[in-house]
């Protein structure tokens, strides 16, 4: 793990083999990423007690914590939680869903590919909250909404990027699952889509993402729950503390999503190293 | 042409090359010569090697047999022998590839399995059928590496037990070994005549190596420079098994020579030709 070099002492003198010190613990670097966090909390708590800052401006941290625990026992977090949650991954899996399938049949059809470039050329660098007005105007601001504003967020960077994983396949696996006797479906299946894995994962990440910003964003202009609905009202109403909260939520929903992905990526990706 | 063996198995094909000439098009410049007038046949039961200068249609031959290529004139016959004999269906073929081609995502019995995947075999068979390919090219034990965890000899051997597993009636091989460095590439030479001359499959390799083609074939087909046809066809009867002891064979060395002499006349032709589209 560490990148010390090695640790053991020559043959001569086993006696010296103990532990590494305290300070040599916490030089490393998987314990100094967590110091690091814990000095610049309690550096922030110190000055807004020694600053005598205005908790409307700067609330301290544990003030905060106990506002988000607050927040989840009687404030009802928990329902604009789910609510996110559901708004997020049920676009994303619709996104998933269509987005490969689409990306597969481009990938596998001039025709389809001609037909669909323009238009995605068009959609993918468009900024997706500009289409939020207009979304509302079609749909209303409620679940159907807020599905569609998730599905567009994952939807092009998973599209695009499992055309570029499928036209990027070996074309000597190909012809070597044809030889075998694969079928076109089966050659799809079981050597165009695991070779596209790497880069369809690449686009789940982008397109995930931007599912997370677009859902939060347009709970912030328009939703009753959820947890941009909680954290515009909180500004609204000079809770600092719980839109820091609110902060804390959002953030902590990131590294999850994040460690989820890097989790599976070494599962699906364990042929690549050793 | 070699008279069929009269013990021929009664569905023996011959796979007959009537004049074939293949042209690929292009956009930009003129259009490329790869095959021209190629007519040869191919044995049941047979070695038959391909040799000849690099770009002369080999790979090109190879394909228009498998049919995954088209080509632009000439025909591609299947013959049954028989009393009489009567067009027929393809044989049953499978391809052993010079990159290997294995599926990197795949274990190595998995790999092997793929063939009889894809054909519906039960999951408990195609398993069973691939672990004795493996035994058959020494791989035992390493069923669940993957492909990366291999070295380039064993990666072949493993794209061999794919081939083979699929009990092919006919083998094609291009360029098996052309990856590999120059012992192992002897050491699977070997093995391959042992596998090849006790399965009694027919096969087709393609390759680069003189020792290969005379150590393997029965018969050697020596191409010109492209646009590629047929310089010679060259029995060879040297006795069967053959190994790296027939190099010292007198007779082995009358081939080499003879081989040589027509490869090297269309290497320097293939040469001068690539230096002028340069
Ligand atoms: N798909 C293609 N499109 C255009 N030209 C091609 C194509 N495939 C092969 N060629 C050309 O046709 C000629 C014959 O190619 P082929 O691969 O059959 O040669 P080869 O004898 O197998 O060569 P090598 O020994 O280098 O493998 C070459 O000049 C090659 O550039
Ligand atoms: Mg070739």
């Amino acid at each position: 793990m560490s990148s010390n070099g090695p640790m053991a002492t020559p043959a001569t003198a086993p006696a010296e083999a103990d532990p590494p010190g305290l300070l040599q613990r916490l030089g490393e670097p998987r314990a100094l990423s967590w110091i690091a966090v814990v000095v610049v909390i309690v550096a922030w708590e110190l000055a807004v007690i020694v600053l005598q800052l205005n908790p409307i401006y700067l609330p301290r941290p544990s003030r905060i914590v106990v506002a988000l625990y607050e927040m989840f026992r009687t404030g009802g977090l928990t329902t604009d939680l789910v609510a996110t949650l559901i708004r997020i991954f049920g676009g994303f899996f619709i996104a998933l869903f269509f987005g490969v399938a689409l990306g597969v049949w481009m990938a596998t059809s001039v025709r389809v590919k001609a037909i669909a470039d323009n238009f995605i050329a068009a959609l993918y660098p468009l900024p997706k909250v500009t289409l939020i007005p207009l979304l509302i105007i079609w749909l209303g601001t409620g679940g159907p909404f807020m599905l569609t504003i998730s599905m567009l967020g994952a939807f092009f960077p998973i599209v695009i990027n499992t055309v570029l994983g499928i036209s990027q396949c070996d074309q000597g696996l190909v012809l070597a699952a044809r030889d075998l006797g694969a079928s076109r479906r089966q050659i799809i299946r079981m050597v165009l889509l695991p070779s596209a894995i790497p880069s369809i994962f690449a686009g789940i990440r982008l397109g995930l993402g931007v599912s997370i910003i677009l859902v939060v964003a347009a709970e912030m202009v328009v939703g009753k729950v959820g947890l941009g609905a909680r954290l515009y009202l909180a500004g609204q109403v000079l809770e600092t503390e719980q839109v820091f909260a609110v902060l804390i939520v959002l953030a902590t929903l990131g590294i999850v999503v994040t460690k989820i992905q890097d989790a599976i990526d070494v599962r699906l990706g364990h042929w690549r190293v050793n | 042409m070699p008279p069929a063996p009269a013990a021929a198995a009664p569905a023996a094909t011959v796979i007959a090359v009537e004049d074939i000439g293949l042209t690929f098009p292009s956009k930009s410049g003129e259009a490329t010569v790869a095959l021209f007038d190629v007519s040869c046949r191919f044995a049941p039961g047979k070695v038959t090697a391909i040799i000849g200068p690099s770009g002369c249609g080999k790979s090109t031959l190879l394909q228009i047999v498998r049919g995954f290529l088209t080509p632009t004139r000439g025909k591609l016959r299947f013959v049954r022998l028989g009393a009489e004999d009567t067009a027929g269906a393809p044989p049953h073929m499978a391809t052993v590839w010079q990159a290997f081609n294995l599926f990197p995502w795949r274990t190595i019995i998995d790999n092997v399995a793929f063939g009889l995947e894809v054909a519906g075999v039960a999951k408990a068979e195609r398993l069973a059928r691939a672990k004795k390919a493996l035994a058959a090219v020494d791989l035992s034990g390493f069923e669940q590496k993957y492909p990366r965890q291999l070295s380039g000899g064993m990666r072949q051997r493993v794209g061999i037990a794919r081939a083979l597993v699929m009990e092919p009636e006919v083998l094609l091989l291009d360029e098996p070994f052309g990856a590999l460095d120059a012992q192992t590439r002897l050491v699977l030479q070997e093995q391959l005549a042992t596998l090849v001359e006790t399965s009694g499959t027919t096969a087709i390799l393609v390759t680069h190596s003189i020792e290969e083609a005379i150590l393997l074939a029965d018969t050697i087909l020596v191409m010109t420079a492209r646009p590629g046809r047929i310089a010679a066809e060259i029995v060879n009867d040297l006795p069967h098994p053959r190994s790296m002891a027939t190099t010292h064979d007198p007779g082995f060395s009358v081939l080499f020579d003879r081989i040589y002499g027509l490869l090297r006349q269309e290497v320097i032709r293939a040469m001068a030709t690539e230096g002028g589209d340069a």
